[in-house]
């Protein structure tokens, strides 16, 4: 017998909650979580240097005994730059293959399908709840959120730029002139990323709401009641699939071992 | 450093000594020679050479363009650059009022005079100065009282080739007749320092506005964080 797959979020009674709870469903591949572990190291590592990089009372975002610190480790401005070259380049060399074979796999359409009316209502009813100016729920989200979607948006943008601007810079590419843009691009897109950044860390690993999603990140796994509560379209979607998988693995009427 | 203008023939010996000891690309130069066109009117007429090289002024403007700091002064005040840490932007290029700057075509990276750091550094003269045909140039130490540029400079009136518009210091000083001196000012004079439209971007626009988004994306982060101290732990779906 198969239970009926609501189409919409309903409430749920205590035992259903419990009960989903305790189940777990698979939301990350391994692959996904290394990737993005070492693109977490990756942009740390990066935007520590990287600042530290700028000295000029002109350019600089943070104050002067900070580039002291970060060169002290690194012994000298020239190591400092080496790091943060080959650190990049290693980052590149990773996640090219990353961006053009997990493609299809992992940078769903169903991503970059952002401007649903859910998401839309998610942003503003998302913002309205933190200032405390509704009681409104959420509209149901997919595998990703609106707030993750418009993140992912801004880095799809950037990524792409700050790594074709460092390798510019690094190797004095193209041009003098293309060279000293690149400086520009560099800073611009990063700092796009950071402001988000910000963001996603911050909703990770402090809001108390998106808990499971942060050690989803570890795990692999979220329990089914986050799953239903904060993703319910994707929910939805599994349980449809595993449903129907269910359903093919039924002998058919007649066959032998049927009833 | 001191060059006599007076006893200067103009033969480029020190352009190619500097061309030669550093493996400048032809075309380029650390150095340059040149000479104004005649003044004044038949029989008085008058020119006066000039060798252009790197200042390293007291108060280099090409230091603060430096994105990537490659651009220091050292102990001695001598302006260098750290080819490991420059990234061949060009900021510092446009910002020397003395153009004494310029992109190496093969390595594609800044270069110009450091007074011959390795040289020194080995006990020895500046490569132009070692060369000097008419030993019109002077190396030193303009603290030591003793040497020939302090002598130079405070005693025989070696003066900077600054105007009142552009006034960075130059530690490179010129002997000479005031009237050559002032020819030489006239026709090579030194210019604003310049920014690069992208360094202007980047520090008028690019920097304020990413401090800016940073910032409020923090503050508004900090407000939700300490309402969500103030509401205390609560039951989620964890």
């Amino acid at each position: 017998m198969t239970s009926v797959i609501p189409s919409a979020p309903v409430p749920l009674s205590y035992e259903e909650a419990a009960v989903m709870g305790q189940r777990s469903m698979k939301k990350h591949h391994v692959a996904i979580m290394i990737v993005h572990w070492f693109n977490a190291a990756t942009w740390i590592l990066e935007v520590t240097t990287g600042v530290a990089l700028i000295t000029s009372r002109l350019f600089s975002v943070a104050p002067a005994w900070f580039s002291a610190l970060v060169t002290g480790v690194f012994g000298s401005r020239a190591n400092l730059l080496t790091f943060h070259v080959a650190l990049g380049c290693l980052w590149i060399a990773l996640l090219l293959p990353y961006a053009i074979f997990g493609f299809r796999n992992y940078l769903r359409a169903e991503m970059l399908n952002f401007f649903e009316e859910d998401d839309r209502r998610w942003l503003v009813i998302r913002l309205k709840l933190i200032l405390k100016r509704t009681t409104e729920a959420l509209p149901p989200q997919d595998a990703y959120n609106a707030g993750q979607k418009a993140f992912a948006l801004v880095v799809w943008a950037m990524v792409p730029l700050v790594a074709a601007s460092g390798l510019v810079m690094a190797f004095q590419l193209v041009s003098t002139a293309v060279v000293g843009w690149a400086v520009v691009v560099h800073f611009m897109a990063v700092g796009a990323v950071v402001a988000g950044l910000l963001v996603h860390v911050y909703m990770g690993a402090v809001f108390p709401e998106e808990k499971p999603a942060f050690f989803s990140m570890i795990t692999g796994n979220v329990n089914e009641l986050f799953a239903y509560r904060h993703h319910f379209k994707w929910w939805r979607k599994v349980k449809l699939e595993e449903q129907a998988r269910e359903q093919a693995d039924q002998p058919k009427v007649g066959a032998p071992g049927a009833p | 450093m001191v060059t006599d203008l007076r006893k200067c023939v103009t033969c480029h010996a020190c352009t190619v000594a500097c061309s030669a000891e550093w493996g400048v690309p032809a075309g380029q130069g650390r150095t340059h020679v040149r000479t104004t066109p005649l003044a004044g009117t038949f029989p008085d007429l008058m020119s006066s050479p000039m060798v252009e090289q790197c200042n390293h002024c007291e108060h280099p403007p090409c230091l603060e363009a430096c994105p990537s700091g490659a651009t220091f002064k050292d102990v001695a005040g001598v302006v260098q650059v750290d080819k490991d840490v420059c990234i061949g932007c060009g900021f510092c290029v446009d910002a020397c009022p003395y153009d004494a700057r310029f992109i190496h075509s093969l390595n594609r990276k800044v270069d110009k005079c450091d007074f011959c750091a390795p040289r020194r550094a080995r006990g020895e003269q500046p490569a132009c100065v070692a060369t000097c045909t008419a030993h019109a140039k002077y190396f030193g130490d303009l603290e030591d009282r003793d040497s020939d540029v302090y002598r130079m400079v405070f005693r025989d009136g070696a003066r900077r080739m600054e105007t009142h518009s552009v006034a960075v210091g130059p530690n490179v000083f010129y002997l000479g007749k005031p009237e050559h001196l002032d020819l030489a000012l006239t026709n090579f004079p030194p210019h604003p320092p310049r920014l690069l439209t992208a360094g202007q971007t980047l520090q008028k626009v690019v920097r304020p506005l990413l401090i800016g988004m940073v910032a409020a994306t923090f503050l508004g982060q900090a407000i939700a964080f300490f309402a969500q101290i103030r509401k205390g732990e609560e039951e989620h779906d964890d």
